[in-house]
């Protein structure tokens, strides 16, 4: 399905008024709200694995106002990390003392998010594509980062974002370094990055690689590097529902 | 007034002690007490919120009891009371509570040293093998520690018994493995049956890390198989969507692609005349 069929099939991101029902489509995922009475909105959601979710939203007012747009991919199964593990899926080779700069498609969630004067509140969050969202680790067992993991294509440019289930991020890569080096792969804290969208595509905000020495040590120094758009800047939201400390784990 | 308190320092008690500095000790020892719950509170709303919570209640037990002390300190000194007869029949009671406190006092060390050493915190799931106990630590008090096992009781171990036990915890690390053994008829592929198993793993258990892959291991040549080992991480507090089912997984990939997990079976031959 080229990209041009699932903007013209699918809502676009961006603020709904819902007076009295609204249906969003979006690739496997339908949500509907409507009025229920005085007061009082229903809201549904099926999602592409068949979870149901359904809620009551009790409001004064005759109509409601919801937001729709892409979140950091770190919610789904469940919050866990901060950090994020994108994966190449070709290697790129950077000569010593060169840097390079480069796009990639970086997985992403929804968010529907209610207005509320000019807070956004999370009603709930999806994400079109299950079966990429997975975990990894960098590291050792006892001591690594727990990641949320994407084997991840190079994009062209900005313009390349995967409706729903794709941003495209840009990755600066400078090496310091005396030797050439093979990269397949960045570990960074998505939570420093924000994201936009425009209609159903999204962009995140870059980071800046600096692979160099400390200490007689190779190391990568990732740093934010913060988008200037006109795109529209998401609301940000992580899930921070405590876990029940795992019971019965033992063999 | 001036009257009644000179007929109080008068009236005496045992060992130069009046009515009037019982008195005294009395208020002494109450300021003391209202100031060690005001430093507690205080201490408990600014300070606790950044310490780990056993630490917190260790801390804030040490800053009451300590001012309760100091309370008495000051009341004795105040009043001059002398303690030198009591501190010839205290050391040889000393010697007598010594051997009977022995336990107290082991505990009470184990505990300082589990403080100190802090081989686990609160609220970690640990097993201690020794005891046959596992479950979550609620605390480390200043005698026992509690553990919450899985099945919702509580469990109280003196801090000496604690401290020398192994203990294994299961929080520490960041993931944690789970593993299953199954076994596939000789007339399968084990290739085959490998791959289907990771992509019904891969498409249908999210709490399963992509790195470090699953990992397959033909482990024996059994009498009615061939065993195969699978072996998985996941998130340390997602062992429930790992562990319970992972067999149920492995079974429905081999039952989609028609490999047989084979029932104990044996090939009799009979011997030829």
């Amino acid at each position: 399905m080229s990209n041009d069929t699932v903007e013209s099939n699918f809502s676009n991101y961006g603020v709904y008024q819902i007076n009295e029902n609204l249906e969003l489509f979006l690739p496997n995922t339908i949500i509907k709200i409507e009025k229920i009475g005085d007061g009082a909105f229903s809201y549904f959601r099926r999602d592409s694995e068949g979870i149901i979710v359904e809620k009551i939203i009790p409001k004064k007012l005759n109509n409601i106002r919801i937001e729709l747009a892409p979140i950091r991919p770190l919610n789904h199964p469940a919050k866990r990390t901060r950090h994020m593990f994108l994966k190449f899926d070709k290697e790129i080779y950077l000569s010593h003392g060169s840097a390079a700069s480069i796009f990639v498609h970086c997985p992403i969630e929804i968010g529907i998010f209610l207005i509320h004067d000019s807070d956004r509140e999370s009603l709930d969050w999806i994400t079109c594509n299950p079966l990429n969202s997975r975990f990894g680790l960098s590291g050792s067992p006892d001591t690594g980062i727990l990641c949320k993991y994407a084997k991840v294509s190079l994009a062209t440019d900005y313009s390349d974002s995967t409706p729903y289930v794709e941003g495209v991020m840009k990755i600066v890569i400078e090496n310091v370094l005396a030797s050439g080096q093979n990269i397949d792969k960045v570990i960074f804290p998505i939570t420093d990055n924000f994201l936009y969208y425009e209609n159903s595509k999204t962009i995140i905000d870059g980071i800046k690689v600096v692979l160099k020495k400390r200490a007689a040590v190779s190391i990568a120094d990732i740093k934010t590097d913060s988008l200037s758009t006109e795109w529209t800047k998401s609301p940000t939201w992580e899930d921070t529902t405590v876990t029940d400390s795992m019971e019965m784990g033992l063999e | 007034m001036l009257e009644f308190l000179q007929e109080l320092s008068q009236m005496q008690l045992i060992g130069g002690l009046t009515v009037l500095s019982l008195l005294m000790g009395a208020i002494i020892m109450t300021v003391g007490i209202i100031i060690a719950k005001i430093v507690k509170l205080l201490f408990h709303k600014y300070y606790a919120p950044t310490l780990q919570k056993d630490t917190a209640q260790n801390i804030s037990k040490l800053i009451y009891f300590g001012i309760i002390i100091i309370s008495f300190m000051v009341f004795t000194s105040s009043q001059g009371v002398d303690f030198s007869g009591l501190m010839v029949a205290g050391g040889i009671f000393a010697v007598i509570i010594g051997f009977a406190t022995q336990s107290v006092i082991s505990n009470l060390i184990s505990g300082v040293f589990l403080m100190i050493e802090k081989p686990v915190k609160h609220g970690d799931t640990i097993q201690i093998p020794d005891m046959s106990i596992y479950g979550t630590l609620l605390d480390i008090a200043t005698f026992s520690s509690r553990v919450r096992k899985f099945d919702g009781t509580i469990v109280r171990i003196p801090n000496e018994k604690f401290f020398a036990s192994n203990i294994r915890s299961l929080s520490t690390s960041t993931v944690r493995r789970a593993d299953i053994t199954v076994g596939i008829s000789y007339n399968d592929d084990i290739d085959n049956a490998i791959s289907v198993i990771k992509k019904e793993i891969q498409s249908t258990m999210p709490f399963i890390l992509s790195i470090p892959e699953p990992e397959f291991r033909v482990k024996e040549l059994g009498d009615s198989s061939v065993n195969i080992q699978v072996l998985v991480w996941h998130p340390k507090d997602d062992w429930s969507q790992a562990q319970p089912i992972l067999l149920t997984t492995v079974k429905r990939a081999l039952d989609k692609s028609g490999i047989e997990i084979p029932y104990p079976q044996r090939v009799i031959w009979g011997a030829k005349d």
